[in-house]
This record gives C-alpha cells, sequence and structure tokens, in this order.
C-alpha cells in the first residue's frame, strides 16, 4: 500500500507502469489558491507519470475542487505552477493554461449541459467545438448507454453523470480530471465508467480523481488535502 | 494547430446552437418582442400623429425609435452570456470552446435577433407615427450598421456582467456609455434619412465605431472569458 | 509633510490660486470676479480626462503584462478620483454657466463629454462592487476601462457636430474656447499642472493604502 502524501510535504511520483514513455505527464508545484480570506488550497504539489492516477482525498471543503478546476485550467490558482506535457515538444515546454483547459476531460458535479437539447445534440454541438467527427460521440453514448433523443433536462441525475462522462471522454483526452465521477451512478453504470477509466489508464493516460471514499484501484498513489 | 475553416465551423456551430435552443423556448424572441411593442403603444398613444406636430415629429420620432431599440436589445439580448453562467453550461463551453469563435457565434446570433427586431419593428412604427421617410436606403443602411454596433456592444458586455451580481441593472448601467456614441450617431442619420439629407461624415464615423468596437470586442473577450 | 516634493506642490497649488485672485486680469465679458473660477474649473476637468487616459493605460497594463494586482489598484484608484475631480469640475462649471447665462446646465459639448465621462467612472465601480473575486473583478473592470477607452474618443469628434446642429444658437463658439490673454494663460497652465501633479500624488497615497489594505485581508 502506498502512504498517503500529505499538503505541502514532499510529492511523490505515481510509478512509471509504462516504461520509457515519459508523456503525458503532469506536474503541480506549491498550487495556492484563496476566496477572499479563505485559504483553500496552501501550497499542494503532486505529479502524475504515463498510465498512473492520483486519488485526492480530503474532508469536505479540504479544496479538493478546487484543485481539480485549477488543473484543468478553470480556475488561475494564486501562486505555484501547474505543468502538463502532452507530447514530447523540442523545446520541453508544456501545454499553455488555455490549451490545457481544452485538452482535458473532465467530469464535475456542478457541469451541466443545455436542458433544450437532446443528448444527441448536445454531444454533436460540443464535438464540433472540440473538432472531432460527431460520430465519436455517438461510440460513447452508445457505450454509455445513454438515450440519444432524450432532452438533457429530463436526464435523471445519474443519465447526467453518465452524460458527464461522454462529454469528458468526446476527445479522446490524454488527460481525466474527475470530480466525484461515479456519484449518482447505478451499478451498471458505475462498472461501466471504472472500465473507461482502466482503459484509459492502460492506453498511457493519466488521471487525477477526486473522491471521498476508496477508489480500489490498483497502484493510485494518494494525496491528501487538509488543514 | 487548428485551421481556419474548423474555426469558422466552431463559430457557426454556436450560432446554430444558439438559434435551436431559441426556437424551442423563443424567450429572447417573445421578450424583445414584447418589449419593443408595449413601449410602442406607449410612444405611439402619447406621440402619435395627432400627439405631435409634423416638424416636431421629425426631430422626435427618430430618437423614439432608437430608444425602444435600445431598451428591448438590453431586455433580450445579455441572456446569450448571462444564461451560460445561470445554468451551468458556461463550464462545459470553457472546457471546448475557442474564445473568438465563440465570441463571433454569439455576436452573429445577437446581430440576427436585432435585425430582426429592426425589420419587424420599424415599418409598424413609421406606419403607427405616421413617419415619411425620404431616403429609405440611407435609413435601411443605419439600421443595419447601427444594429450591428448595439449587438456587438452589447454582446461584450454581457460577457463582462455574466460573471458578476446584478446582472439586470448592471447590463443598463455599463452598456449605456459604452452605447452611447452608436446611439447619437444613429439617431443624427435616422433623421437625415427621414429628411433626405446627404449622410456626410456621420456614417463613416458609425462605420468606424462599429469597427472599433469589434476589435474591441475580440481583443477583450478571450481576457473576460478566460479564468 | 515629509517629502520635499509634497511641500513643493503645496508651494505650487498655493501660488496658483493667489495668481487665479490677484495676478491674473478678468477676462473680458464676464460677469464680475466670476472667469476666477476658470482657473480651478479647467484644471480639474482636464485632470478627470487624464484620469480616464491613465484608467485604461494601467488596465491595459493589468491585462497585458502579467496580472500584477499593482496596476489594478492603480487602475481602480484612477478612476475614484477621476469621478471626484469630475464631480468637481461639473459642479464648478455648472455654478459658472449660471452666472454667464443663467441656466445651471446647457448640454454644450463640455458638459455633455464630462456627464458621459462620469458615466463610465460610476459604472465602472459599480462593476467593481458587483464581483467578489479579487481576480474577476480586476480582470472584468480592467476590459471594461479598455472598452471605454476605444469607444469614448468618438463622443469627442461627434458631440460638437451633434451640439450645434441641435442648438446653433450656443453661445460658446465652434471651438468652445473663450479668449484669454497671456497672464491668464499662464495661470492656467500652472493651475493644470499643479492639478496634474496633485491627482498622481493623492493617486500614489490611493494605491498605497489600498496596497496595504490589501495585504491585512490577505492574512
Amino acid at each position: 500500500m502506498v502512504a498517503p502524501t500529505l499538503q505541502g510535504g514532499a510529492f511523490q511520483r505515481t510509478a512509471g507502469y509504462i516504461p520509457h514513455v515519459t508523456s503525458p505527464r503532469l506536474e503541480f508545484t506549491d498550487v495556492r489558491r484563496r476566496f477572499g480570506r479563505l485559504a483553500v488550497l496552501t501550497g499542494v504539489s503532486g505529479a502524475v507519470e504515463p498510465g498512473g492516477m492520483l486519488h485526492v482525498t480530503g474532508a469536505n471543503g479540504s479544496g479538493k475542487s478546487t484543485l481539480l478546476r485549477c488543473l484543468s485550467g478553470l480556475l488561475a490558482p494564486d501562486a505555484g505552477k501547474i505543468e502538463y506535457w502532452e507530447q514530447d515538444r523540442e523545446d520541453g515546454a508544456p501545454l499553455g493554461m488555455e490549451e490545457r483547459r481544452r485538452r482535458v476531460g473532465v467530469v464535475a458535479p456542478d457541469l451541466a449541459f443545455y436542458a433544450e437539447l437532446t443528448v444527441a445534440e448536445n454531444l454533436a454541438f460540443f464535438a464540433r467545438l472540440r473538432r472531432v467527427p460527431p460520430e465519436r460521440g455517438l461510440g460513447v453514448l452508445a457505450r454509455l448507454e445513454l438515450p440519444l433523443d432524450r432532452m438533457a433536462g429530463a436526464l435523471s441525475s445519474g443519465m447526467r453523470q453518465r452524460l458527464r462522462w461522454a462529454f469528458a471522454l468526446l476527445h479522446s483526452p490524454r488527460l481525466l480530471l474527475l470530480d466525484e465521477p461515479f456519484q449518482n451512478f447505478d451499478a451498471p453504470g458505475e462498472r461501466t465508467a471504472r472500465e473507461l477509466l482502466a482503459e484509459h489508464l492502460a492506453g498511457g493516460g493519466l488521471a487525477v480523481v477526486a473522491n471521498p471514499s476508496a477508489l480500489d484501484f490498483d497502484h493510485a498513489e494518494r494525496l491528501e488535502l487538509g488543514r | 494547430m487548428r485551421n481556419a475553416s474548423s474555426w469558422a465551423a466552431e463559430a457557426t456551430a454556436v450560432f446554430v446552437k444558439e438559434w435551436r435552443c431559441e426556437f424551442r423556448t423563443r424567450y429572447a424572441l417573445n421578450t424583445l418582442a414584447l418589449f419593443a411593442f408595449t413601449t410602442l403603444v406607449v410612444v405611439s398613444v402619447s406621440l402619435g400623429p395627432l400627439g405631435v406636430s409634423a416638424s416636431q415629429g421629425t426631430a422626435v420620432l427618430p430618437v423614439m425609435l432608437w430608444v425602444i431599440l435600445l431598451f428591448s436589445v438590453a431586455a433580450g439580448l445579455p441572456r446569450a452570456f448571462v444564461q451560460e453562467e445561470e445554468t451551468g453550461t458556461a463550464m462545459a463551453l470553457r472546457l471546448a470552446a475557442t474564445p473568438s469563435a465563440l465570441f463571433c457565434g454569439k455576436l452573429a446570433y445577437g446581430l440576427t435577433l436585432v435585425l430582426a427586431l429592426e425589420a419587424l419593428l420599424t415599418p409598424v412604427y413609421a406606419a403607427m407615427m405616421n413617419l415619411q421617410v425620404a431616403s429609405p436606403g440611407l435609413l435601411a443602411a443605419v439600421l443595419a450598421a447601427g444594429g450591428y454596433g448595439l449587438a456587438a456592444g452589447s454582446t461584450l458586455v454581457a460577457a463582462i456582467i455574466a460573471q458578476a451580481r446584478s446582472k439586470g441593472t448592471l447590463f443598463s448601467v455599463l452598456s449605456f456609455p459604452v452605447l452611447l456614441p452608436l446611439l447619437l450617431l444613429s439617431v443624427e442619420l435616422t433623421r437625415l434619412a427621414v429628411a433626405g439629407s446627404p449622410a456626410g461624415v456621420a456614417l463613416p464615423q458609425l462605420l468606424l465605431y462599429d469597427a472599433s468596437v469589434t476589435v474591441a470586442g475580440l481583443m477583450l473577450f478571450p481576457a473576460v472569458w478566460n479564468p | 509633510m515629509k517629502n520635499p516634493l509634497a511641500w513643493l506642490l503645496w508651494l505650487w497649488i498655493s501660488a496658483v490660486i493667489v495668481g487665479a485672485f490677484f495676478y491674473a486680469p478678468l477676462a473680458q465679458g464676464f460677469i464680475g470676479e466670476s472667469s476666477r473660477i476658470l482657473f480651478f474649473h479647467v484644471p480639474m476637468a482636464w485632470v478627470s480626462f487624464v484620469a480616464f487616459i491613465a484608467a485604461g493605460v494601467w488596465s491595459l497594463l493589468y491585462l497585458y503584462r502579467g496580472r500584477q494586482p499593482r496596476h489594478d489598484r492603480a487602475a481602480a484608484a484612477a478612476v475614484e478620483l477621476g469621478l471626484l475631480f469630475g464631480v468637481l469640475a461639473t459642479v464648478t462649471g455648472s455654478l459658472w454657466a449660471r452666472i454667464m447665462w443663467n441656466a445651471y446646465w446647457n448640454w454644450d459639448p463640455r458638459q455633455t463629454s464630462i456627464v458621459v465621462a462620469l458615466l463610465f467612472y460610476a459604472a465602472y465601480l459599480a462593476l467593481r462592487s458587483a464581483v467578489e473575486d479579487d481576480n474577476t473583478r480586476a480582470r472584468l473592470s480592467a476590459a471594461y476601462a479598455v472598452l471605454g477607452l476605444a469607444v469614448a474618443p468618438f463622443l469627442f469628434f461627434i458631440m460638437p457636430r451633434i451640439m450645434f446642429s441641435l442648438h446653433p444658437q450656443s453661445v460658446i463658439n465652434a471651438q468652445g474656447k473663450v479668449e484669454v490673454e497671456s497672464r491668464m494663460v499662464q495661470v492656467l497652465l500652472a493651475g493644470s499642472a499643479g492639478f496634474t501633479a496633485l491627482f498622481f500624488w493623492v493617486h500614489n497615497l490611493r494605491c498605497r493604502i489600498q496596497a496595504l489594505s490589501d495585504r491585512k485581508s490577505a492574512l
């Protein structure tokens, strides 16, 4: 078992499960973020190697969601560095924040879709924005068993969670940032999601998962946030 | 790197999505039309053919037309960005869209809304107020150029206030100083169109204003939109 | 005041005040001593516009030179002071208009320009008060300030033409200027320089106070 890594302490790298591959890679150092007087993140560090997963734990309000939003580029940290490499570039430079934001796959509880559009229309829209063929969306939807012609506003909470996974995987991201990814799932849904996550990792992708409870994934590195 | 035709496809996707949602809810169309016609009735009753003399009419009526347009736009246009933030779909948009394409798609949507409103409102207004227009060509040009400026300025200001509180009043407070030059020029040109006088230097100034607002919008929108 | 520059500023402004009342002659065609107010009204209006430009420039610096909080503080302080000087300029101007033309307000180009500037300032401050998060507040208000900078110059070109087409009987001539003698010009220029220096001095103080306040709330 891996000992939990305390916030502010030395960060540990996940073991490289695909040796000799150096990208994609994620590293974040001394990330800080406050909201008004409240210091939510006070110097968090970590790294994820190809095929690795970082499991972020902590009590409510410890900053799990904030950290994930910083990693995904939806929130700019006050201080610290977040570096994400997708391919080995000659200059060795990581992706900028805006590019990182568009490359990652995100599942989060507050991710919402257009209630007046159907499931298929929602994904087709986002597929066009991401410049992937709309058929990709259909493939993912079939895997997650989502009804194509149901209005997104009429979905149950479990179905909405499946739609979030479909949105996250639409553009075949190399880094998945998952905030409570299994909430509202029924057993088949959770099974499918875990399969998808395992396939993603086996293919050399990265994942950072914020979940209050244990994930039961082998070889997941833990990062515990706390006060 | 993303190429130009994909950028256009993105902007078009945003435009199509806006109108698709709009046709299913008809929120903006209803708001704009209702507001415009209610105001029109008030103006017509108090200032109609019997209420004001012909010479006063040519001075006052162009102003009222643009006041009605301004307030209708303020009632119906900000929703384009405000609703994204309020329903939570802005998160997905931030993850998937290129800011410049998003801005242009929303701008095109706002523009078509304004032009549709003008096309509907102006003939009715002219008929109800017994307004004789000597240069309909110039009037059409003013409505197009002025309408564009209204849409462009309003779209950018809507993006700004969507991330603030008290969005309704804030939009009017912020947009009025920005749109004032546009209104002054449009009213002046409308008067000239009604009177049949040549446009003079005002029309190039209006076009220059449109260009300035467009450039400012394209330059500033990424800063407004990105975290 | 320990700073010798502050002493110099105090002396300079005092000299301007003295000069306004004793050194400069009365203007032709003005009622009584009313032209004296111009020596304060014109510099303050000038400073108000300087503040507008300065806020825009600092906002640009904030957005495109590293999002440094000090640039955001500087822009906000400039707007606050611009509002203050603008209100003072409007009040002194309308008092003078009452004496000269028996009407507090005329909607002539100058008055309209200052009112629109005040509207921008008020809108900027309203925006700031409606955003909680520091970074977002700085970003959005900087964008609005730059937008204002892009759009406001149109008013200076449009207003005179439109005003004079509406009110051909306006009392100010096409330049909006009044004939002045050289001594008046001296006091006017000295006053403008003095008030501009005053603006930057108070602005500096304001920024430093805000910086301390921000540091305190971060603790």
